[in-house]
């Protein structure tokens, strides 16, 4: 009896001291194979438990039991902790300096005109607008005669022409959807039109192709009101504040009467008398607009006894110009991603 | 147009000061867009008396000049030569400073101190006025001291108004005047001396015969007679006036016209009676082909819609639009007829715009001079010549008329008013009408006066309140319901996937020129029977880099490339651009993308540069984002590599082209490894309804296949092969075929290569057994093995 006490004691004192020395998985596991393994010191000690008389057994068996729940849970214990530094330390192996650069494209950027022409559309959508279109390439009747502007009217020298061999031309202006528009849907009608026009004009202010957004309206009893609130909501939502706008008369063969909406500098709200967008004035004209021309309503097979309603054009690119402070109008045309890259989340 | 507020004083009494008077223009539809003073920094530069004059003592180009400065008498050295003794000039003593803050001193001319100088008129600011190498030398009326800001309208602000095309009646100072008592109506109308009419009963010295008006686009034709008018320079005001208003003097007779075409607006044209080849005019169209040399010495060939005045039959003069060379006033004219017209604004509109000719007077008269000017014009025109050349001119005008424009009365209805301007006081809307000419004829009935053709509808009375009363204060309101909700429609929302897509695949968008360069054809190095080679080309093309319409988006993405390299960029490009393309009469829209690794791609993180088949990957997976499976088929095309050039084939029909771009190409641009493609977007547009499918739950079987197969077979053949194989094979599905690996090289024959596929069978009800993957699988293997392949 002395003796299987002082096995047990023995047993358990070798485990503890091997269990101290051990710094691996691997000798963990020896560990495991010398104490539990078939041959193992506990597994020979279980075993001789037989061996005792009956009446040291079942105390010898209880040690023996609780002895072998111990190094069961010393052994998973030991193995969490080395399991754990093991890994810390193939971690620390495998560190990687997080601050080089990433691997793979990146997101591309958007062309300033586009995102302007979407946001308009999506704002004007809000606002009831469906989105209509018409060739770029276009005849005199919808780009001009229909329009109130004839051959001989001094009002073609505001615009002037790209023509082809066969008298049809590149559209001036998105106005000619109006036209089409009309004549294709009838009335009552909202729409707008972004798209490419063209104008035979080269200089730091004036590109040879441009950007326009046509909102047109067509309604019965349409007031100046109305055209007044949407254009201003539209340019509001737009900047994304609500900026001071002012309405000057003007003249446009297709609209009667005939306004331009200048809006509060973008820039400097007309509080820099040197300010390099609005030269000082305070202002910036963005938008001609105006009541449709009955001539116009009418080119578009419509009754303008029954139905009137408003018009505008606006300029996108140079919107997208004010919104994203580009200066020169050129640049946003000749596809170097070099510049558009530079913002707009490119990539460098 | 300038305009000069010395001279509108001729014509309107008003309180309003010149910067009320530009805001109030500028919101009313004419566009101020500059207000200049004449004087500048002008101070303290008098009239003086030369009362002595001596050449320099040592210096013979010099003159020393006493003046009397009207405060005391001041020494000045000049090298001028052109004055004497009594002259009166302007001098500038110490102190004084010229229009362009320039301050004067003393200064040593070789021992003889001057003290400041007398001016030329340059030194004043006045261009053209006179020899600038001489002194001015002023009327003898001048008084010595007085001050030059208050002589000769010196002193002058000109107002730079944008005047519509649709507003002829506001190029002239009158216009401008009646628009100003328009909009101040506490102003005055007021009415120069020299638009009184003279007694003219005499007849002419020698007999006219008739003025004949055939072509009936000339409404009016007037003519007026001065004799014995000596032809000399006009005097120093007017020659200030003009300078001011950008034209240049003359003479007397030949400012004479100019004047009053500034003053009135009503274009003149001055002959010497002596030169016309005829005692005759007759107005008539031109015939077509006809020839005749305008005054700026180039000969036009005429149509049937052109007008000429003729006499004798020779042509003189393009009506309304240009002179011609032979009938000018000369430095010997002392007989001078005076024409004072009016012809059709859309004849001479069609003239000068066809023949690019936009004289003062084609200007006016294409945009509309009043027809009852014709009249008034001639009286000034002849008081003047007695004023300034001394003539003689109280002789009838002779004249003929055709039928002129009548103004109509217009209706307005306070409904419409109403509804327009949401305003709608009738009673003040007839007042305001009233202050720009408008009468009101009986009620609500109103009648515009003859110099403002423009109003002729309702709604042009509404404006003319509109412009009145500004636009600020109108109340905003938005529109009220629409039966139906308002659509983006299909492009705009194609054309929003796309960029989302795009951009998030590290494309950037790029919007290019719509135009091509001439030498397009040979930068892509097309056939002339290619499509994209048969251009629409620009008949009035403004460069050589415009000529005609893209029929591809690869010449401009290529030329923002050249334009990215130039700007010193060496990273990687990645440019898309969507837009549309011009095919014959057709605009269909396309995408096209391009990939250029960099002259610099190196990178820490072992990136391998791009190639064919990530842009093969971004054309997928914009055809997937629709939906769209598309096949991929070896193409060709003339600017594409000849071994890196696929097709996209969907549903039969080729939709575009991907691959790398012909070396030799890339060489031009000194460049390497450029990527394109381009593809139609017509397809991408339709509705796409999208299926749903299960993932299966019963396992898939998989086995390798690997084959032997000739170099120049494409996997494409090999595709089809092995989906024809597996359906003879029996009844299994093939759920998946993956190439996964592509080898060459040792152990493989010369000229073929190994393609080894994965194929997964699957059943969508049951868990296929083993042995019956495997008989099928064979049968694929014995079915390859008979289309000639070989089974490694």
């Amino acid at each position: 009896m002395a003796v299987t006490e002082l096995n047990i004691a023995d047993v358990r004192d070798a485990f503890l001291v091997s269990l101290n020395a051990i710094h691996s998985l691997q000798e963990l596991d020896d560990l495991r194979v010398k104490f539990t393994g078939k041959k193992g010191e506990l597994t020979l000690l279980l075993r001789s438990v037989g061996k005792l008389p009956p009446e040291q057994r079942k105390q010898a068996g209880q040690e023996m039991n609780s002895l072998r729940d111990e190094i069961d849970i010393r052994l998973a214990e030991a193995e969490k902790i080395i399991r754990d530094a093991e890994n810390e330390k193939l971690e620390i192996q495998e560190r990687i300096d997080v601050t080089l650069p990433p691997k793979g494209r990146l997101k591309g950027a958007f062309h300033p005109v586009l995102q302007t022409m979407h946001e308009i559309a999506d704002i004007m959508q809000g606002l009831g607008y469906s989105v209509a279109s018409g060739p770029e390439h276009e005849e005199d009747f919808y780009n001009f005669e229909c329009l109130n502007i004839p051959a001989w009217h001094p009002a073609r020298d505001m615009q002037d022409t790209f023509y082809f061999n066969d008298g049809t031309l590149l559209r001036t202006h998105t106005s000619p959807v109006q036209i089409r528009a009309m004549l294709q849907y009838g009335a009552p009608l909202r729409i707008v039109c972004p798209g490419k026009v063209f104008r035979r004009d080269n200089d730091t202010t004036h590109s040879p192709m441009f950007n326009q957004m046509e909102g047109l309206l067509i309604d019965k009893d349409v007031s100046f009101s109305v055209l007044k609130g949407t254009i201003t909501e539209m340019v509001n939502a737009f900047f994304g504040r609500s900026l001071k706008a002012r309405f000057r008369a003007s003249y446009f063969p297709f609209t009667e009467p005939s306004m331009e909406l200048d809006i509060e500098c973008v820039e400097c709200s007309g509080h820099d008398e040197d300010c390099r967008v609005c030269h000082g004035t305070g202002w910036l004209e963005v938008a001609g607009m105006g009541m449709v021309h009955p001539n116009v309503i009418r080119a578009g097979k419509i009754d303008p006894n029954i139905y009137n309603g408003f018009a505008f054009g606006l300029g996108l690119d140079r919107l997208a110009m004010l919104k994203y402070g580009i200066s020169d109008l050129r640049l946003l045309f000749d596809g170097n991603t070099a510049y558009l890259l530079s913002g707009w989340g490119g990539e460098f | 147009m300038l305009v000069s507020w010395n001279l509108l004083k001729l014509f309107v009494d008003t309180e309003a000061s010149v910067d009320e008077i530009a805001e109030r223009l500028t919101f009313s539809g004419s566009e101020v867009e500059g207000i200049a003073h004449t004087a500048g920094k002008l101070n303290g530069v008098v009239a003086a008396k030369i009362i002595s004059l001596d050449k320099h003592p040592s210096e013979g180009k010099y003159f020393v000049a006493t003046l009397d400065t009207g405060a005391g008498r001041k020494i000045c050295v000049t090298s001028a030569k052109n004055m004497k003794l009594g002259d009166m000039v302007f001098y500038a003593g110490e102190g004084s400073m010229l229009p362009d803050g320039t301050v004067m001193g003393t200064r040593d001319f070789e021992g003889v101190m001057s003290y400041g100088m007398m001016l030329s008129a340059e030194e004043l600011g006045l261009h053209d006025v006179d020899d600038p190498s001489g002194l001015l030398i002023l009327p003898n009326d001048a008084t010595a001291g007085d001050d030059a800001r208050s002589l000769y309208h010196i002193d002058d602000t000109i107002l730079d108004v944008s005047v519509t095309p649709n507003r002829g009646d506001l190029l002239s100072i009158l216009g401008i005047a009646r628009e100003i008592k328009g909009l101040f109506p506490k102003s005055q109308m007021l009415r120069p001396e020299w638009l009184t009419p003279a007694p003219q009963v005499k007849e002419w010295p020698e007999t006219f015969g008739r003025i004949s008006l055939p072509d009936k686009g000339c409404f009016a034709y007037r003519l007026g007679l001065a004799s014995g008018a000596k032809i000399s320079g006009s005097p120093l005001t007017v020659k200030i006036d003009l300078a001011h208003l950008g034209m240049r003097p003359i003479n007397n007779a030949v400012d004479v016209t100019n004047y009053v075409m500034l003053m009135l607006g009503q274009p003149l044209h001055a002959f010497d009676l002596n030169t016309l080849p005829a005692r005759e005019i007759t107005v008539r169209a031109a015939h077509k082909g006809e020839t005749m040399i305008t005054l700026d010495g180039k000969e036009r060939l005429l149509t049937e819609r052109d007008m000429l005045i003729t006499s004798g039959g020779e042509a003189v003069a393009l009506a309304g639009v240009m002179g011609g060379q032979q009938t000018g006033i000369n430095q010997d004219t002392s007989t001078i007829v005076v024409e004072s017209a009016s012809f059709s604004p859309v004849r001479v509109g069609h003239t000068s715009r066809r023949l690019g000719i936009n004289s003062e007077a084609a200007f006016r008269f294409s945009r509309t001079v009043d027809p009852a000017l014709s009249v008034y014009a001639l009286v000034a025109a002849s008081n003047l010549l007695k004023d300034w050349c001394g003539a003689e001119i109280d002789y009838k005008p002779i004249a003929a008329e055709n039928e002129i424009y009548q103004p109509k009365p217009i209706a307005l209805s306070q409904r419409k008013l109403s509804v327009y301007l949401s305003w709608d006081d009738m009673n003040e809307a007839a007042r305001i009408l009233e202050g720009f000419g408008i009468k009101q004829v009986k009620d609500n009935t109103f009648l515009p006066p003859t110099w403002r053709p423009d109003i002729a509808i309702e709604e042009d009375l509404i404006e003319e309140i509109g412009r009145f009363r500004g636009y600020n204060d109108a109340p905003d309101k938005l529109p009220g319901e629409l039966p139906r909700r308002a659509d983006i429609g299909d492009n705009m929302r194609l054309a929003g996937t796309i960029r989302q897509l795009m951009t998030a695949r590290g494309y950037t968008e790029v919007l290019t020129y719509s135009f091509l360069p001439e030498n397009f054809t040979e930068l892509l190095r097309l056939n002339h029977d290619d499509l994209r080679a048969k251009t629409l080309n620009i008949a009035n093309p403004i460069s050589r880099d415009q000529m005609s319409m893209r029929t591809s988006l690869l010449p401009g993405l290529l030329m923002g490339l050249k334009a990215a390299l130039s700007s010193g960029w060496r990273g990687q490009v990645r440019a898309f651009e969507q837009g549309r393309v011009f095919i014959g009469n057709d605009e269909p829209e396309h995408l096209a993308g391009l990939v250029y690794n960099g002259r610099d791609n190196r990178s820490p993180n072992n990136d391998r540069a791009e190639a064919f088949f990530d842009i093969k990957a971004d054309v997928i997976a914009v055809l997937r984002a629709r939906g769209l499976e598309a096949e991929f088929k070896v193409g060709s095309e003339p600017f594409m590599h000849s071994g890196q050039c696929a097709h996209v084939w969907l549903e039969g029909k080729c939709i575009g082209w991907l691959g790398r771009l012909k070396p030799v190409i890339e060489q031009n641009f000194d460049v390497a490894g450029v990527y394109a493609f381009e593809i139609d977007l017509a397809e991408l547009g339709m509705c796409v309804k999208p299926v749903f499918r299960l993932a299966s739950s019963y396992p898939a079987s998989f086995r390798d296949i690997s084959l032997l197969v000739a170099r120049d077979k494409s996997n494409h053949d090999v595709l089809c092969d092995i989906k024809a194989a597996v359906l003879e094979a029996g009844n299994i599905n093939l759920d998946t075929l993956r190439l996964f690996d592509v080898y060459e090289g040792k152990g493989i024959p010369e000229g073929f290569r190994s393609l080894a596929y994965s194929l997964s069978y699957r059943s969508e009800d049951r868990t296929l057994k083993d042995d019956e993957v495997e008989a099928v699988h064979n049968n694929v293997r014995e079915n390859l093995k008979r289309k000639g392949y070989v089974i490694r």
